[in-house]
């Protein structure tokens, strides 16, 4: 056993409502019951009936016509001890239809909770640590956090070549190509480019250079066009400072 | 009978996860979290969010502006990460989450609000917006520099005033004979 914690509950039966689910939270829920995840080894069971039921997994937004249901399966319940989960961001709080007519907007409306496992629709590993924590398996690791953060924004620093409006343009321009997610890491990259270069001839040296040498086609190809981008906007950039522009308020 | 076990082992695929720490993929979108030092309380955020888990409110009392995420309702989809100008919120790859507690499932930054020049009340935009939204001007000729950041200071209620008082007071005029509207 080691240092486990010993559990709270030994085997829970449950039964799983799908209180107008999209089905994604359902479908997960299967998951945790295959042998790969296999929620069985703590004693976890589905049963097809909610007399035999010790806990409930309930996922969905509970619409006008799933709180029959809900409240039909709560009372069938043995009344010790009428555990319920709620899966998903719907069961939680009415997720992504929170603003619905035809909803109630969670579980906890209607009946009482005992744990919430956020996740649209969660992982079965974030089911698995929700249940683990119902059966006293393992403890909860987020807590609220409120912050007080100082007056000042943090200021990036751009070199002699850069200025924060050209930063900006960049990265509304990258996220066009590659998204949000590699537009971060490349923009970090290219930011390190033009903090060491001090003349547009050597900027684009640097990043043709690094461009050659990238192994994967696609990224090479968004580092020449970004490159070009950047060369023309530092270009058109030091052009407004002499006036040469309209000016735009 | 041991020796069966002993072999099958090794072919067992169930992973021990509650029992053992998991490495999620540095990919997954997980709990949506704002770097404190970069957000400047835009607001954004607030605006894409699909399900609403982010709501910016201002405090008029308090001199806050407050930008807070409400796990239990997110879809992790990232628009928040697309659209934050500053690049402050970011999707992590955390979701251990589940919680007994409704209230865990809170985040909150908490900003100062600018306080007008003239008047002295709080505006509705926070100290950061002011400091980058004067960061950012670099396009603009000296004399009409000097114009914007007169009333870039002011509350809402003071640029009206003070604009109205420059308009009136203003010796150009357009081809009608009225006075001609600069634009703020
Ligand atoms: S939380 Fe997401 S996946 Fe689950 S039922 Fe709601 S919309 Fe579907
Ligand atoms: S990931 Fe999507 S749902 Fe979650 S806070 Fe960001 S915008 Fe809102
Ligand atoms: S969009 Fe970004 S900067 Fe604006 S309030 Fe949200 S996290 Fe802060």
């Amino acid at each position: 056993m080691g240092g486990r914690p010993r559990p709270r509950f030994r085997s829970v039966w449950v039964f799983h409502v799908d209180a107008s689910a999209c089905n994604g939270c359902d479908i997960e829920v299967l998951d945790v019951l295959t042998p790969f995840y296999d929620v069985e080894r703590f004693g976890v069971k589905l049963v097809p009936t909610p007399r035999q039921a010790d806990a409930l997994l309930v996922s969905g937004s509970v619409n006008r016509q799933a709180v029959i249901g809900l409240k039909r399966v709560y009372e069938a319940m043995p009344p010790k001890p009428r555990i319920v989960a709620a899966v998903g961001a719907c069961a939680i709080a009415g997720g992504i239809f929170y603003d619905s007519l035809a909803v109630y907007g969670g579980v906890d409306k209607i009946i009482p909770v005992h744990i919430y496992i956020p996740g649209c629709p969660p992982r079965p590993e974030a089911i698995l640590f929700g249940l683990g924590q119902l059966l006293g398996l393992v403890n909860k690791k987020i807590e609220a956090k409120i912050l007080y953060p100082r007056r000042h924004v943090l200021d990036r620093r751009y070199g002699v070549l850069f200025n924060e409006r050209l930063y900006k343009d960049l990265r509304y321009y990258l996220t066009r190509y590659v998204g949000y997610y590699d537009r971060d890491y490349i923009l970090d990259d290219l930011l390190e480019i033009i903090n060491s270069s001090r003349t547009v001839e050597e900027l684009r040296e640097k990043i043709m250079d690094k461009a050659s040498r990238l192994k994967d086609p696609r990224l090479r190809e968004v580092y020449s066009i970004a490159g070009g981008y950047i060369v023309e906007k530092i270009k058109g950039e030091t052009g407004t400072v002499q006036g040469k522009h309209r000016v735009q308020v | 009978m041991a020796k069966y076990f002993e072999k099958t082992d090794k072919w067992v695929v169930t992973f021990r996860y509650p029992l053992e720490p998991l490495e999620p993929p540095r990919e997954l979108r997980g709990k949506p979290e704002i770097n404190p030092d970069l957000c400047i309380g835009c607001g954004a955020c607030a605006e894409a969010c699909p399900p609403n888990a982010i709501t910016k409110e201002i405090d008029y009392r308090e001199g806050y502006a407050r930008i807070r995420i409400f796990y239990g309702r997110c879809i992790y989809c990232g628009r928040c990460w697309e659209v934050c100008p500053e690049g402050a919120i970011v999707l992590t790859n955390i979701f251990e989450m589940a919680t007994p507690s409704k209230d865990d499932l809170i985040y909150e930054v908490n900003l100062e609000l600018h306080t007008c020049s003239r008047c002295g009340r709080y505006t509705e935009f926070t100290e950061r917006q002011i400091h980058r939204a004067y960061t950012l001007l670099t396009r603009i000729p000296r004399e009409r520099r000097k114009e914007l950041l007169d009333r870039m200071f002011l509350c809402r209620d003071c640029r009206r005033q003070v604009f109205s008082h420059d308009a009136l007071r203003s010796r150009r005029t357009d081809k009608y004979g009225r006075a001609s509207q600069t634009p703020f």
